[in-house]
């Protein structure tokens, strides 16, 4: 058993070795680096590098749990020689298909939940869109200081957050009442039916403002801060927070990625190889997920986070 | 206990439409891309051209080398550019389609509240789209 443990937690560390290898020493991050334009390396050859590269993001991002989008803003700006405009604008369409894609079978088992996603959405769509214009308008030192500062406080709330499987709601809120706001799953694990229902339903509002316009001024996925405020603030289950989170996140980030698209910041070159690669990366991650230690994969990359967020930091500041 | 889905019938709906929309959009995103790539039909910016340029701001870029942005593109469908382009604003339309289609249903069931939420969510997005409240030009 312990044996098994140990090779799981090196298959772990020998997977994300592999990844982080490839960062630091691929001729992408030597050119990256020297900040100049890559006249020397055929485009098609970072076309593959972008790629493979996604690829392999989409495979860690399922085993640790966190979105890809998250991930990919502040490692492709720090590593691939892309102006961070279109970084962030691939970065929206990376986790809004992602989004997509996975919408479907979680609203059809009834775990994302549509009135609790729309009333959360609307508002937070609007703010995303803000977000997106304030964060095209701004120089680029800025962009990358509050990117660092944003991805290091990530990578804070992922080490630190603790989810709650089944929070419990005496009593629902008035706003949610008039939204009819609850509902009821079937819960694989318990084997049984779970309801359940919110509160604090005006704090949440608030809070996915603040979030849409974060998702919308860095281009990233914003399930690091949908799920705990679905799940810690509003009291609906983990489940229901992590499929609903999904939901909303496809509204804001499409809302943004117009911002995006009219601003000329969404290049398909550097788009779809990112969602192509992370997409096929997400499913080989999701088969690879019982077969990898899930729990040190997460503080590696969450350690991995952390540097990208200090290196766009150190960026922002010019060094 | 055997699984019992819970799901409503608008909530079943959407899910449909965004399971067909969504699959069609990520074959024609990688279909556009292709044609784009392997140069299958002319481009208005070769990828090598883009290539040059993509180190710097988008507002930048736009000044140097004419690539697809907003809805400028809609008139020149047959270049392996457009297309691609194309492809990525259909995948940024497929939330609004889905949205738009349950608003009927929302209606139906007399749902006032929903079907006005879902409403205005709808005119945010193609605000957004049409670049009234995204700085389109």
């Amino acid at each position: 058993m312990i044996n098994q443990r140990r090779c799981r937690s090196i298959g772990s560390i020998f997977l994300l070795s592999v990844l982080t290898g490839l960062l630091l020493f691929s001729p992408a991050v030597a050119l990256a680096v020297q900040s100049q334009p890559p006249v020397q390396t055929e485009w098609w050859v970072w076309e593959i590098a972008l790629f493979v590269f996604s690829f392999f993001l989409g495979i860690i991002a399922v085993i640790a749990g966190v979105g890809g989008g998250v991930l990919f803003v502040p490692i492709v700006s720090s590593f691939f020689p892309f102006h961070i405009d279109f970084v962030r604008g691939a970065g929206l369409l990376v986790a809004l298909s992602g989004a997509l894609s996975a919408g479907s079978p979680l609203l059809k088992k009834g775990l994302a939940n549509l009135k609790l996603a729309l009333s959360m959405a609307l508002i937070a769509s609007i703010s995303s869109i803000a977000g997106a214009m304030v964060g095209l308008a701004m120089p680029e030192n800025v962009v990358q200081l509050s990117l660092g500062a944003t991805i290091l406080g990530i990578s804070v709330i992922m080490l630190l957050s603790k989810n709650s499987a089944y929070p419990e709601v005496t009593e629902p809120d008035t706003l949610s009442k008039i939204l009819h706001i609850y509902g009821i799953y079937y819960d694989e694990q318990l084997k049984k039916d779970v309801s359940w229902q919110i509160h604090r339903t005006p704090v949440g509002i608030l809070l996915f403002v603040v979030i849409g316009f974060m998702a919308g001024m860095f281009g990233l996925g914003a399930g690091w801060a949908n799920v705990p405020v679905f799940n810690l603030v509003l009291g609906a289950p983990l489940r229901v927070s992590v499929a609903t989170s999904i939901f909303v996140l496809s509204v804001n980030d499409t809302a943004a990625a117009w911002v995006y698209l009219h601003k000329g910041a969404v290049l398909p070159l550097i788009a779809v190889p990112s969602v192509a690669g992370m997409m096929l990366g997400t499913k080989i991650g999701a088969r690879l997920l019982t077969k990898v230690h899930t729990r040190v994969v997460r503080k590696l990359v969450i350690t991995l986070l952390a540097a990208a967020g200090l290196r766009a930091l150190l960026k922002g500041f010019g060094i | 206990m055997k699984q019992q889905l819970h799901a409503n019938r608008i909530q079943l709906t959407y899910a449909t439409v965004l399971s067909w929309t969504s699959t069609l959009g990520i074959i024609f995103v990688v279909a556009g891309y292709l044609v784009y790539v392997f140069q299958l039909l002319p481009s208005t910016v070769s990828p090598s051209e883009v290539a040059m340029h993509w180190h710097l701001r988008a507002a930048e870029l736009h000044k140097i080398v004419p690539v697809p942005s907003g809805w400028d593109w809609i008139y020149q469908l047959g270049r392996g550019d457009v297309l691609s382009y194309a492809s990525v604003v259909y995948l940024s339309s497929v939330t609004m389609l889905c949205l738009a289609v349950i608003i009927p249903l929302f209606l139906k069931e007399k749902d006032m509240i929903y079907a006005v939420m879902t409403l205005l969510q709808v005119l945010v997005l193609v605000f957004a789209a049409a670049g009234i409240v995204s700085g389109g030009h």
